[in-house]
């Protein structure tokens, strides 16, 4: 998990949904949206990219799998994203 | 009378067998129906099924026998017992039979089985099975791997299967060869997936999985495509237990159309093929970016519209504008009308003045006319035609000519002096003619 510096596909999510929300809601500046969009581009890009290589997981899940017997028991955080 | 004993009664061991079978042959003549569970079965070269038989009260054995069936029967017997229990004939499975006693001098009692009747083991199975579904209930966690949420992208797949199972392979190429170029990372944990190791096999492999669980989204158990016998082991206690309290959300691909086995109820969802569990979480992934593009849509919609307002703004703005040239015209016409004004003025009084110096210029014009002057009583004197301005260029006998008013007069110059005079004279005159401009 320390590994996973990068955005997860739900912190994208939610910025995403935050940004569409105020757009949506809100009188927006036009200076404003344009910078707004820019992020949001930006975390759609990313989702559909890492959608689609998924490199580092590849390398993550690999790695763990040679450091054998790593983490156990514990909590259920079962969700890595 | 030890040796009497010893001659007279003593028996051969084919003797006493001899006896022994007989005995049974008589007491036990017919063919008896008899519930036993099976500890042991293998078949040999020849096609025989050699089985260990016993009965347990509270996992104590309190009976057991050998047990045959000839390679004659077996292959019916056998095949209409797969047909009918979905199962092969295995250890721990109770079976209802119908066997003759038989005892051979070498190879001791024995039961000869001519018949297995499978609707007493389907009975037998399906009260094993509500056995372990109360327990399981009676535990709390029949609905523990049910109740973990999906991931949001069911991306890193941990596989439980046999590497050979056709079944893995269709899942793999499903996954991977899935349309929207998704990319996804699996793992294979191998595990037996069907036999006596099975369950145990598959337990350790779940083990494997949840010491590696934060690198994976999802467990799949997947088996073989098409086979659909020997399932009981995914009515164990043990696995289905290790499956309901597992931390991942596990997908289920057992391939078969029958009942769900007890791992079905419990998993997290149940898939009848490992190609439908593929699609299943291809369709997973799909409704994550179908997500995404849904917001992007939205964004872009309303994105359009605030440039719209935008633009309409500025388009309601230009035309203000544009109309401030005709007002701007209006006001500067009227300027202008009035300067105009001004200047005509102007002009008229420039006119004016100019017009009293004119008629004072033309007075004086008027009064240098030599007519007029001649009128006033001055002459010219002329010289051969040459007008005489000094009486110094005049000698004595020249005829000179004076132009008066009215009429021409000639004389001889006498002398210079007298002429010089008069000429003089007119000089001064001349020059004084002039200042009447005034």
């Amino acid at each position: 998990m320390a590994k996973n510096r990068e955005l997860t596909y739900s912190q994208a999510l939610n910025e995403l949904e935050k940004i569409v929300a105020e757009i949506e809601s809100e009188e927006v500046d036009v200076d404003v949206l344009a910078e707004k969009i820019k992020r949001a581009s930006f975390l759609i890009t990313f989702c559909k990219g890492k959608l689609r290589t998924a490199e580092d997981e590849v390398k993550n899940v690999l790695s763990e799998m040679e450091e054998g017997p790593a983490e156990e028991a514990g909590g259920e955080e079962g969700n890595g994203y | 009378m030890e040796d009497i004993s010893s001659e007279k009664q003593a028996l051969s061991l084919s003797q006493l067998n001899g006896l022994i079978k007989a005995a049974i042959t008589n007491t036990l003549p017919d063919m008896y129906w008899v519930v036993a569970e099976i500890a042991e079965i293998k078949l040999n070269q020849r096609g025989h099924c050699y089985l260990e038989l016993v009965e347990k009260e509270d996992d104590a054995t309190i009976a057991q026998i050998k047990a045959a069936i000839w390679a004659y029967e077996y292959r019916s017997i056998s095949s209409k017992f797969q047909k009918a229990t979905n199962e092969h004939l295995s250890r721990g499975m109770k079976i209802l039979f119908l066997a003759a006693v038989t005892f051979h001098e070498v190879y001791g009692l024995s039961l000869n089985i001519k018949n297995i009747d499978p609707t007493y083991t389907i009975g037998e199975m399906a009260r094993k099975r509500q056995e372990v579904i109360e327990r399981i209930r009676k535990e709390g966690i029949i609905d523990k791997n049910k109740l973990l949420e999906l991931p949001l992208v069911p991306q890193r797949i941990a596989v439980i299967s046999s590497p050979t199972a056709a079944g893995y392979g269709d899942f793999i190429n499903h996954l991977d060869r899935n349309p929207y170029s998704y990319r996804f990372v699996h793992v294979l944990f191998p595990a037996l997936m069907q036999g006596n190791e099975a369950e145990a096999s598959i337990i350790n492999a779940l083990g494997q999985i949840r010491k590696k669980r934060t690198g994976f989204d999802l467990a799949v158990m997947i088996r073989g495509g098409g086979s659909t016998i020997d399932l009981s082991c995914f009515d164990s206690y043990a696995l289905s237990s290790a499956v309901a309290t597992f931390p991942l959300p596990i997908i289920s691909g057992i391939g078969h159309e029958k009942d769900d086995t007890v791992v079905d109820i419990v998993a997290h969802t149940r898939m009848k093929t490992p190609t439908a569990v593929a699609e299943f979480i291809v369709s997973g992934v799909r409704a994550f970016e179908e997500t995404v593009l849904g917001l992007e849509t939205r964004l872009v919609n309303r994105a359009d519209e605030l440039l719209k307002d935008e633009k309409q703004r500025l388009i309601s703005l230009a035309r203000q504008i544009s109309l401030v040239p005709y007002r701007l015209k209006s006001i500067q016409l009227n300027r202008l009308l009035l300067v105009q004004k001004d200047i005509r003025g102007h002009i008229r009084q420039i006119f004016h003045a100019n017009r009293n110096r004119l008629e004072i210029m033309q007075q004086a014009v008027r009064h240098l006319d030599p007519e007029q002057v001649l009128r006033r009583g001055y002459s010219i004197t002329r010289h051969k035609g040459k007008v005489v301005k000094d009486a110094a260029s005049l000698k004595n006998g020249m005829v000179i000519e004076s132009t008066l008013h009215k009429g021409t007069v000639a004389s001889i110059v006498q002398s210079g002096r007298t002429r010089k005079e008069g000429k003089s004279h007119g000089k001064k005159q001349r020059t004084d003619l002039l200042p009447g401009l005034e």
